[in-house]
């Protein structure tokens, strides 16, 4: 008995995210009044806790299966488990103060906005450690049902509503596409691991050869649909614009990161490349980079600039996949460099929409680029950040985010995909046009009549802005450990 | 015995009958219905790939289908719960309606 319990040590950190939103429910079942304040510690405590454990686990090189070898637990899904648990601490701790100044009337209900979000989490995290397609769609759901319920949060939002409704349905038709695409797998190998499948498919013939092709397709557009890559973006820019700015935050970066692991995972480990899906994800690659930078350059409000901006940043990340020839030593560069930037990605994004949130709907000095005019200046601290944030994007050495972009674009070329990386560093280029008009209206430009009052300081907004900005530039100089974790997690993952 | 292949014909007609249904339904609700049509489109050939591959690894097909079940239920009911809020702002479930947000 002893013995079963301690083979579970590995999964500690999904414990830790699923036991803190159990005793969260208990507690308020048992409570008479709502104890807002105390989920909230609760969950910051037991988010703690699981970054520490994955910490604990890294360093250890722990790699261990699990559950008749259906959870894996390795440094490729402790690496991702790291980033998505930052994203998910960083909202939790700016979300009270939003809560309670956009949607004052849900202050009630922030308990439930706790659990939904440590639920959703303990989701991804089990989608970096899925081997088996069965997991990995159960695990999918449980990151996407909270979701959907956490866009539509602030319940009387025209906007939210709206968002959450399109989020919903095409999510629903999306994992629906998934769930027979992984039926066609299964009927093609008779298999549900991952492993199974590349055994089953290696030497397999013409038949079965198509029906696994045609599931591959299905399941990516399952997945594509998590990590809005174009065409299947269509839900993102109206869902993160309606759903609460932390809620955009956490959706664009640690949800979009759960989705690429899983993508990784299941692309590397289960499906041999004469399936030509090599061609597939270049093609979705190049297409979501283009399409998403273009539509960020059009944009009127911030918030939507910044959904597209993301939409861009999954191209970039495709690359990384899209560059993928076998088990080398250049994929697992290139997958590497696809990690560390999403890891990156995490903090700087998070930090973009959260500034976003405290302009925006905390100060409630409106949503486009005009109303953004001066900010900088009778906020500098938020208009450091907010530069911090949007030169990291768009590439500059302002932030990790450079180094974690030439890493992707250095992976391509080495794998001898330099198109790829051409194509990128032109979007890239293009992306600087838009990140730094936000700036531009921060900082440079004089509001058009009376300047904005800026009332409070929200202190956990604060907080997450600052912890984000501060990494995401720590990390400009701290980048090797993370690139060389992540490559060789990609290592281990190709058996290189 | 029939064959695997003809409970493959079938699943997917069903499931073509539900993605047209889902691409060009207007009512939220019945998209929820054709989206319910697709799962079980897949369902059924999980079944009838289960049967196909014998017991050892057949067994593991039909418990997927149990989860699967019990996921679209879930997905149901938080998806039901969306609507709600939406008729109630909206007075409708058509979903051209809420068009709050454009591009």
């Amino acid at each position: 008995m002893v013995d079963e319990l301690a083979t579970l040590v590995p999964l500690a950190p999904e414990f830790a995210v699923i036991g803190a939103a159990l005793l969260i429910l208990v507690i308020d079942t048992f409570s008479r009044e709502k104890h807002g304040a105390v989920a909230l510690v609760v969950a910051f405590t037991g988010v703690a806790v699981a970054f520490v454990a994955t910490l604990f686990h890294l360093a250890e090189g722990t790699d261990a299966l699990l559950f008749h070898d259906t959870i894996v637990v390795d440094g490729f899904a402790l690496f991702f488990n790291a980033a998505v648990l930052i994203a998910t601490v960083l909202v939790l701790v700016s979300s009270t103060e939003y809560i309670e100044k956009f949607c004052p009337e849900r202050r009630e209900n922030l308990t439930e906005f706790a659990v939904l979000v440590l639920f959703a989490a303990s989701g991804m995290l089990l989608m970096a450690s899925s081997r088996s397609l069965v997991t990995a769609f159960i695990a999918l759901e449980l990151a996407a049902l909270p979701s959907y319920a956490l866009v539509a949060f602030a319940k009387d939002d025209k906007a939210g509503i709206e968002g959450a409704m399109k989020y919903f349905l095409l999510g629903a038709l999306t994992s629906a596409v998934f769930l027979y695409g992984i039926s066609l797998v299964y009927g093609a190998t008779g298999a549900f691991d991952f492993v199974g499948i590349a055994d089953a498919l290696t030497g397999a013939d013409g038949d079965v050869f198509g029906l696994a092709g045609l599931g591959v397709l299905l399941i990516l557009v399952g997945l594509g649909f998590k990590i809005a890559a174009f065409p299947f973006h269509v839900w993102a820019p109206d869902a993160y614009t309606g759903a609460p700015t932390p809620v955009a935050a956490f959706l664009s970066s640690a949800s979009k990161i759960a989705g690429f692991v899983l993508l990784f995972r299941l692309f590397t480990v289960a499906f041999p490349t004469q399936l030509d899906w090599l061609l597939a994800i270049q093609i979705l690659a190049v297409a979501t980079m283009t399409y998403g930078n273009f539509a960020a350059a059009v944009q009127s409000s911030v918030k939507r600039m910044l959904a597209y901006s993301s939409i861009g940043h999954a191209g970039y990340v495709l690359i990384a996949l899209a560059v993928f020839t076998g088990a080398d030593a250049d994929s697992a560069f290139a997958l590497g460099a696809g990690m560390s930037h999403l890891f990156i990605y995490a903090l700087m994004n998070t930090g973009a929409f959260l500034v976003v949130a405290l302009v925006d709907d905390y100060w409630g000095v409106g949503y486009t680029f005009e109303d953004y005019a001066g900010i900088a200046r009778q906020a500098p601290v938020i208009g450091v950040a907010m530069a911090v944030f949007m030169f990291s994007l768009a590439g500059l050495p302002t932030g990790a985010g450079f180094l974690s972009k030439l890493a992707v674009f250095a992976g391509a070329v080495n794998s001898g995909f330099w198109w790829l990386a051409v194509l990128g560093g032109i979007n890239s280029a293009l992306s600087l046009y838009y990140y730094t008009r936000v700036l531009k209206w921060m900082w440079v430009e004089e509001p058009e009549g009376a300047t904005p009052e800026l009332e409070g300081k929200p202190v956990g907004i604060y907080a997450a802005i600052l912890v984000a900005a501060v990494g995401t530039v720590v990390l400009l100089f701290a980048f090797d450990p993370v690139l060389s974790t992540a490559t060789e997690a990609a290592e281990s993952l190709l058996g290189v | 015995m029939v064959p695997t292949s003809y409970y493959v014909f079938l699943s997917a007609f069903i499931f073509a009958i539900g993605l047209y249904g889902v691409l060009t339904r207007e009512n939220a609700v019945v998209i929820l219905m054709c989206v319910e049509l697709m799962l079980n489109a897949g369902n059924l050939n999980l079944i009838a790939f289960a049967a196909h591959h014998g017991e050892a690894a057949g067994i593991a097909g039909q418990t997927f289908v149990l989860f699967v079940l019990a996921i679209a239920a879930a997905e149901v009911a938080v998806g039901l719960g969306v609507l709600v809020l939406v008729y109630r702002r909206y007075g409708t479930v058509n979903i051209r309606k809420p068009s709050y947000m454009r591009w």
